[in-house]
Order: C-alpha cells, then sequence, then structure tokens
C-alpha cells in the first residue's frame, strides 16, 4: 500500500528535497542513523518482502565498500590502530567511513522510495509549465534507469529463446551480458531522441496546450505540509544553534546526554519516520477495517 | 568449463599479489624506539617544529583544533634537536626519523603523487594545510633560508639546522617573503 504517496506532489516534493538534503549535510551519526531507519523502514512497506531482502544484502555490501575505503586512504585522526604500508589506520577515519556510508545507502533508499511515489506524471504537473524542457529531461533521466533494466531483461529472454548464451560457464555468461548491455546502451540513445521527438510532435512546451491531471489540493495536505514546514523550520533554527555540529577529526566529538537534548533528536527522529509512520497506519487501520466485516 | 578455472585462477593471483603488498605493523613496531647514537665523530643535523604562528590567528584555526594537545602553549611541537646524518640524507629523511622517534603525527603525499617530483607534508600533530585560513600549510627553512623547493629534493650537510614552521600567511608572517622573482625562478 502506498498511502503517503496521496498527498499532493508539492507535499512529496519539498518532504524529499528536506530530507535528502538534511541528510546529505548533517553530518551527525545520530541523524544519519535516524534517516536510515527512516529510509529503510519506509522502503518496506512499499516493496515486497523477497526484492526488499534481495536490496537490503545489495546494499549491505554497497556500505561495507565504502565504510572499508576511507580508512584506506584517509589517514587523519587520533587513535590509530595499526599500520598499513606505513600509513596509520585509524578509529576516527572508520567511524568517519561507517557514517558516510551510512548516509550513501540512507540516500539510495530515499531515493528508490521517491522513484516508486513520484511517478514522472507528478514531476511533469509540478515543473511541466515551469521549466518544461529541464523537467522532460529530469523525468527521463529519473526514468532511465528502471527502463534500460527492464529492455536488458527482454534482450536478454528474446536471445535465450533462440538458443544463445545457454553455456554453463560463469565467464561465458558475463561476456554475453556484456553484449547485451553494448545493444542496450545504442538503444537507450535511440530511445531518448524518440520520446524527446515525440514530445515535441504533440506540442509539449507550446503556448496554449493544457494539461489534465488528477492532483487535487485537499485539507489532509493542508495540514501535512504545515506540520512538515513547522518540522523544518524547528530542525534548521536547531541548526543555526549548533545543536546538530559534529567533528570527526582529529578527534570525534565527545557528546554529552542530556534530558535537553531528547526532544531536539526526537524532533529529527519524528521527521525521519514520518512516512514509515503513515504507512503504518494506514496499514493497521486496513487490518481493523478487515476484522470488522 | 576451463574459463572459469582460469578466471579463478586470475582472481587467486590478484589477491595474492595485493595481500603481499600489505605491511600491517602495531603502533609500537612503526615507532622508533631507537635511534643512531650521537657518536663523535658523526655528523649531525638540527631540527626543530614549530607551530607559533597559529598563536596569532586562532581565531582562523578550525574550531576542532583549538586545544593544547595540537598547538602547544607556546608553539612549539618539538624543540631543536639533534639527530644524526646519514649519507645522501634529505630533509624528508630527517623529519620521517624524527616524527617515527618522538611519536608525533605526520601525514605526507609521496614524491609520485605530485607535480613537483617531490615529498609533501600536509600536515604535522594534525595540523593541515589550510586548518588555520586559506594560506595556511607546513613551510622548512634551513640554516634560516626557505629553499622553495620540495622537502625530499634537499640534501643536507654537516650542521645543518632545520626549522619546521606552520603559516598562516603564505610565509609572510613566519619571516619568509615570497617574491615576484623567485616565483618566475620557479616556474623556470
Amino acid at each position: 500500500m502506498k498511502s503517503f504517496a496521496d498527498y499532493h506532489p508539492l507535499v512529496l516534493f519539498v518532504y524529499y528535497l528536506a530530507v535528502v538534503s538534511l541528510t546529505v549535510f548533517l553530518l551527525h551519526p545520530a541523524i544519519i542513523i535516524f534517516s536510515l531507519l527512516g529510509a529503510v523502514v519506509f522502503f518496506a512497506f512499499l516493496v515486497p518482502v523477497r526484492p526488499f531482502s534481495r536490496d537490503i544484502v545489495f546494499y549491505f555490501f554497497v556500505f561495507l565498500l565504502v565504510a572499508i575505503t576511507n580508512p584506506i586512504f584517509v589517514h587523519k585522526g587520533e587513535t590509530i590502530l595499526f599500520f598499513l604500508n606505513d600509513n596509520p589506520v585509524t578509529f576516527e577515519a572508520i567511524v568517519y567511513g561507517i557514517v558516510v556510508a551510512a548516509m550513501l545507502v540512507a540516500v539510495i533508499f530515499w531515493s528508490k522510495a521517491y522513484s516508486i511515489l513520484m511517478t514522472s506524471d507528478k514531476f511533469m504537473y509540478l515543473f511541466g509549465k515551469a521549466i518544461p524542457k529541464l523537467s522532460l529531461v529530469m523525468s527521463m533521466a529519473l526514468r532511465f534507469i528502471p527502463e534500460f533494466k527492464a529492455q536488458i531483461k527482454k534482450v536478454n529472454r528474446a536471445q535465450k529463446s533462440i538458443g544463445l548464451y545457454t553455456s554453463d560457464s560463469i565467464t561465458d555468461r558475463m561476456l554475453s551480458s556484456l553484449r547485451t548491455f553494448n545493444s542496450v546502451l545504442a538503444w537507450s540513445f535511440e530511445h531518448a531522441i524518440h520520446q524527446a521527438d515525440a514530445m515535441k510532435a504533440r506540442g509539449y512546451g507550446l503556448k496554449g496546450r493544457t494539461n489534465f491531471f488528477l492532483f487535487r489540493w485537499k485539507r489532509r495536505d493542508v495540514t501535512m505540509f504545515i506540520s512538515i514546514s513547522l518540522l523544518i523550520v524547528a530542525i534548521f533554527w536547531l541548526i543555526h544553534r549548533g545543536v546538530f555540529a559534529y567533528n570527526y577529526y582529529p578527534a570525534l566529538t565527545a557528546v554529552e546526554w542530556s534530558l535537553e537534548q531528547l526532544p531536539q533528536f526526537a524532533i529529527v527522529f519524528l521527521f525521519m519516520i514520518l512516512p514509515a509512520l503513515i504507512e503504518l497506519k494506514e496499514n493497521l487501520l486496513w487490518i481493523y477495517l478487515k476484522s470488522t466485516i | 568449463m576451463r574459463k572459469d578455472l582460469l578466471v579463478l585462477a586470475f582472481i587467486a593471483l590478484l589477491i595474492a599479489v595485493i595481500v603481499n603488498g600489505t605491511k600491517i605493523q602495531s603502533v609500537e613496531e612503526y615507532y622508533l624506539t631507537h635511534i643512531d647514537d650521537i657518536t663523535e665523530d658523526a655528523e649531525t643535523v638540527f631540527i626543530s617544529i614549530d607551530a607559533g604562528a597559529v598563536l596569532d590567528n586562532w581565531d582562523k584555526l578550525d574550531p576542532a583544533l583549538r586545544d593544547e594537545k595540537y598547538v602547544p602553549e607556546d608553539g612549539v611541537i618539538l624543540e631543536k634537536t639533534e639527530y644524526v646524518l646519514r649519507p645522501n640524507d634529505t630533509v624528508f629523511d630527517i623529519l620521517l626519523r624524527t616524527v617515527r622517534h618522538n611519536k608525533i603525527h605526520m601525514e605526507y603525499q609521496g614524491a609520485d603523487e605530485n607535480v613537483f617530483g617531490s615529498v609533501y607534508i600536509q600536515g604535522i600533530n594534525h595540523l593541515y594545510e589550510f586548518s588555520c585560513g586559506p594560506l595556511s600549510g607546513w613551510m622548512y627553512s634551513v640554516n634560516g633560508e626557505y629553499p622553495e623547493y620540495g622537502v625530499s629534493r634537499y640534501v643536507l650537510e654537516d650542521g645543518d639546522e632545520i626549522e619546521f614552521k606552520y603559516t598562516c600567511d603564505l610565509g609572510r608572517d613566519i619571516g619568509h617573503e615570497f617574491t615576484r622573482e623567485e616565483g618566475r625562478k620557479i616556474q623556470r
């Protein structure tokens, strides 16, 4: 079920913009953890179990790769654990690598959820009038990867059905998938040109051309928009006060836990977990309604 | 299937080469506990490391570094110390031996990693280039003169006095005026 997707596209867009930029620019470990948690839980509501677990495994390896890379190339930091080829491997660099990897994975999961919710028609609805050319290019770029994957699958199946690429050898299979990749790359260039031409032929971006969209600004959109804006303003006020300042080099900032900080971090946590909460509420409601039948 | 085995063997070879090329040392192993003794006929040089210029530019310093651990109260990270000069030793060799002996943090860029063909000192004692404003970094002088070329290209002589100084203003605050003529000389 995708109940968060039922909100007005503007609400979704503002939320995503805020959540991704907060994740990227605030390198506070607690905020990164909140963001990762919010993104993964929300994504779990959107997709079935099997592709979800496959994604989790894949991005766990991405996480490991990024986390390991940082301490190998960055030698800043006070607490030296050991020396690798005469270069120090420090505790601070390892922590920073883990935080950056978590940030990267969180942004990837937010974006995956975003591509499910913000379909290209919603994007066009928001920006089609204001910046027609750029929004067309943007929506085509965002559609590129899923379309590319679908086409690769199609070509692969067609080739298999005529008896090609059925070798048992892993090397052979990898080389053959490389050939498929090549052909699909050429196809995607051509496809992009055709798409742009088709849009032009239909008069896209011309004056006086009208569009039909189903999106209405409802009351719940207003409440959602106001609550999201309030949370964003509160978070920016806290940033301005330096609550989320954190240093990794040369030594980690010592975090003093106090009761005063609890509401400050609770605001960020609430902001990050909001979509997952909405999905949870709708799911529970659905179960409840079913039980009353 | 034979192709798979070949690829597998190649990957195994690659891993073996990488493992063979890595050297893991513990902290105690890396830092030198013993260094060449100064005998009567040994050639020696003097070296000191100083970050006094930071004290005058405290407001420009990265807030994370505003601590006595990184910038001592008098700015002196290493007092003038005498070390044995081995034949053909450059300033870099002496510095590396010194920091390893005194357990001082130091990070450098190797001579093969930049266009100058010389080692570049990025940071000493967690004070890095640009830590104290956009014109800051480490400079060195030998016998009071700034050579204007890299540490690993300066071959030392007996009795030379090396000073590593942290500048916050391209050398002007530590007694070095970078003139236009010198800039031309370097370009040539």
